[in-house]
């Protein structure tokens, strides 16, 4: 499972490991809903990722909005792999998990 | 879902080598043709970018060494030559196997790519090995920037690229496809996440983002449609050039005089007649490729004509119903479902004709590789490719084929030295042809060679006991023979032909086919063989027979006219088997007598006129019941000897009815009854007046 989930007191991380794509999507989908309900800081630890694809940026941006919405801290440990910025960069995301233009 | 995508990828691929063989086979023709030399490297460039994309990571590390030497072409710094060309051909094929190990064939053999790569590597002065391409890194990594990026003006192009629901989910990659597209120029990549819902609404594995590109490159439009070439279907995509900033002096401000009101009502007229663009182009769904023509597996094509066939014959049952139980009604609904069937049945043959052009072209390869190993120079010309047939034929095409174009070349065709001695062109030619004739497609092989020495065939005929010596044969039975099994008049076995196994596997091909061949030769001017074939092995038009209990179907297209018999006629034909049409003395077989069927024949028979290879015949049947819309079936493996018949039908009564191929119906009555047998002009022997036949037949 390339998606890990600490829980502390306060803090959720969700650490994802290798390559995390479509086959996870339901998984990660399911594990940012859970952080989100808690109201606990969300942080998500990239450092040991691969790659990532548009399956994952798109649930990533969108639990990022969900958070700033509802008033949970959601933070991206920085900096990325070079293989995250890169596909980040080629997706059009200027600075992640926002895209270019927003 | 993921599996059928790269089942369509494994079909385009296919696709896309024969186009890159038929290029190469081009470019080594016209070795300056920089359009042919644009059309290899799209070819090569789309497998590999697609091969990455649906994860065949070695048939894209594979193709992109060959795709780098046609850059190195592109780009001034490599030139085509032999090598280059047959190299190619060599790495097309490997490809090819690549495709068909993922399709469940054999696994390629390791060495053969390394061979060639090093080959590929060695022309094009690159010592380094190619890096693997992985999944997600399928073009970038490995192509340099700046290598497929053609040369000369750039322009700037817009698109709009949105993937469909179910994109994701067939395997594609949209990151894939944005590197790609940086490699053609200058990509500026923007992501709208306007459609992304929220979170709890979001279905995980669909991708909701879109982007905006702005693309500055020297490349057409084309080429960046090719990039989305596998994912065209499950995505919205559009392509607009973006309007050019550097002024055109065309359109330099000048001093004009007033527009007048007339010429302001005419501006205003054709602009609303002006076709409106939509916003962002003609959408990838629109094109008319998507719109025209979409790709069925053959299979599926095979069982609907099934079904069309089951059809036809339950359609027959109904048919004999409504005449039985005599109800208007009935009837009213059965002649409508007629009509539905036979045009449902037309639709379904015409959905399975092929032309004749694919298989034809296939064959370039073929000679080309012949003629380089054989030594010698030919060309071959194709005429007619755009003839239909049905697809079940056309698939059983290629090994008859591949035998008569390797004999031609093998021996028909003359070493160029011997050519010139003869006065010929060194370049000898093999023309592939085919056209239709009634309801057959004939299909030519003719070569410009020395023609076949009958003398030697008959020769060899008689050393193997297959003629007695003094067996009188016409030219065309003497050919013939080259046609029996183990026949062989090659003084030496090559690789390519001599074992005098070919032709006899063409014939048996052909036969199975329900066709026949020509043979027709001329010393020192070349050798023609004509393949005989009939348009399609499904459903015919049939006219349905019956003699006593029996039902026969003679195929309509052949049939001419029906005639009465009666007694009389036969009485004053002295136990002749003719009748006279309008002046014409038509020898006809009586299948009574020849299926030696003993039910008591009525007073009045019909003679079905015919027309066959060897001229008019008729065929004496006790009723012509109608036209019968024919469903072939198979007689099987265990009559398959049967000649005479070209398969069977089940009629609306669960009845199975014969249906005879009149050809070899006379040309086995003429060998086996006392049968006029006319001449190869279709005339019957003139060893008698007109004036003593007619008196004969009187």
């Amino acid at each position: 499972m390339p998606i890990i989930l600490d829980q502390s007191e306060e803090v959720i991380t969700i650490r994802l490991l290798g390559e995390v794509d479509i086959s996870c999507a339901i998984e990660l989908r399911a594990l940012l809903l859970t952080a989100l309900g808690s109201k606990k800081k969300l942080r998500l630890e990239l450092e040991e990722t691969c790659e990532l694809d548009v399956t994952t940026l798109q649930l990533l941006w969108a639990a990022e909005r969900e958070a700033r919405s509802c008033g949970v801290k959601f933070t991206v440990e920085q900096p990325l792999p070079q293989a995250v910025s890169r596909m980040v960069a080629d997706a059009g995301f200027e600075k992640f998990p926002l895209p270019a233009n927003s | 879902m993921i599996d059928k995508f790269k089942q369509a990828f494994l079909e385009e691929a296919r696709d896309i080598l024969v186009e890159l063989e038929s290029a190469l086979l081009e470019l080594n023709e016209k070795r300056d043709d920089l359009e042919l030399v644009g059309r290899a490297f799209r070819a090569l460039h789309t497998v590999k970018g697609s091969g990455a994309m649906f994860g065949f990571e070695e048939l894209a590390a594979f193709t992109h060494n060959l795709e780098t030497a046609f850059d190195a072409v592109r780009n001034g710094q490599l030139r085509i030559t032999g090598d280059l060309i047959n190299l190619s051909l060599a790495a097309k094929d490997q490809i090819k196997a690549m495709l068909e190990q993922a399709s469940g064939g054999p696994p390629v053999q390791q060495a053969v790519s390394d061979e060639i790569l090093a080959q590929v590597r060695r022309l094009t002065g690159k010592a380094e090995p190619s890096v693997v391409i992985s999944t997600q890194a399928a073009v970038s990594d490995t192509v340099p920037a700046t290598s497929t990026v053609a040369q000369g003006p750039t322009r700037d192009w817009r698109i709009h690229f949105s993937p469909g629901p179910d994109f994701m989910r067939s395997g594609a990659n949209p990151l894939l496809l944005l590197r790609e597209l940086k490699q053609l120029g200058t990509l500026h990549v923007n992501a709208s996440m306007a459609a992304v819902p929220p979170i709890a609404e979001l279905e995980p594995e669909r991708c909701y983002i879109s982007w905006e590109l702005s693309l500055t490159t020297a490349v057409a439009r084309e080429a960046i449609s090719d990039v989305f070439i596998f994912v065209a279907d499950i995505c919205d995509l559009a392509i607009d050039p973006v309007a050019q900033a550097v002024p055109d002096p065309a359109l330099q401000v000048v001093n004009l005089p007033p527009v007048t009101q007339p010429e302001k009502t005419q501006i205003v007229v054709a602009d609303k007649n002006a076709t409106k663009p939509p916003p962002w182009g003609r959408r990838a769904s629109d094109t008319p490729d998507n719109a025209s023509s979409i790709r069925v597996p053959a299979a599926k094509l095979d069982q609907f004509v099934d079904l069309v066939g089951e059809l036809v014959t339950v359609q027959a049952r109904l048919g004999q119903l409504a005449t039985r139980h005599e109800d208007p009604e009935i009837a009213s609904v059965s002649e409508e479902i007629e009509r539905l069937t036979s045009a449902l049945r037309e639709n379904s043959i015409n959905i399975r004709m092929l032309p004749l052009r694919a298989t034809f072209e296939r064959f370039r390869r073929l000679v080309h590789d012949l003629a380089r190993d054989l030594h010698k120079e030919v060309e071959l010309t194709i005429e007619g490719a755009e003839t239909e047939l049905d697809k079940s034929v056309i698939d059983q095409l290629n090994d008859p084929l591949m035998h008569l174009i390797r004999n031609s070349m093998d021996h028909g065709i003359e070493s160029s030295e011997r050519r010139s001695v003869s006065g010929k062109r060194s370049a000898a030619t093999i023309r592939l042809s085919a056209r239709h004739s009634g309801a057959s497609v004939l299909i030519g092989v003719s070569d410009d060679g020395g023609g076949i020495d009958a003398a030697a065939v008959r020769a060899r005929a008689v050393e193997k006991g297959l003629v007695a010596a003094d067996a009188a044969l016409s030219e065309a039975e003497v050919f013939s023979l080259i046609l029996a099994p183990g026949f062989s008049t090659a003084k030496t076995v090559t690789d390519v032909s001599g074992r005098g196994v070919g032709m006899d596997v063409v014939r048996r091909s052909v036969e199975a086919l329900r066709g026949n061949i020509e043979i027709t030769s001329k010393p020192a001017e070349g050798t023609t063989v004509t393949l005989r074939l009939p348009l399609t092995l499904a459903i015919i038009d049939g006219l349905l027979v019956r003699v006593g209990e029996a039902h026969f179907v003679l195929p309509l297209a052949s049939t001419l006219e029906c005639i009465e018999l009666t007694r009389q006629d036969i009485a004053r034909a002295n136990g002749k088997h003719v009748a006279i049409v309008r002046g014409e003395i038509i020898p006809y077989i009586r299948l009574r007598e020849y299926f030696n069927m003993q039910a008591e024949a009525p007073e009045r028979e019909q003679v079905m006129v015919a027309e066959t290879e060897d001229g008019r015949y008729g065929f004496v049947v006790d009723q012509v019941l109608g036209d019968h819309q024919t469903v072939i079936k198979n007689l099987g493996r265990f009559y398959s000897h049967v000649q005479l018949v070209s398969g069977a039908t089940i009629l609306g009564n669960g009845a199975v009815a014969l249906i005879l191929d009149p050809n070899r119906l006379v040309r086995d009555a003429i060998r086996t009854l006392p049968l006029i047998p006319r001449d190869s002009r279709g005339e019957l022997p003139r060893t008698e007046s007109k004036a003593a036949r007619r008196a004969a037949c009187s």
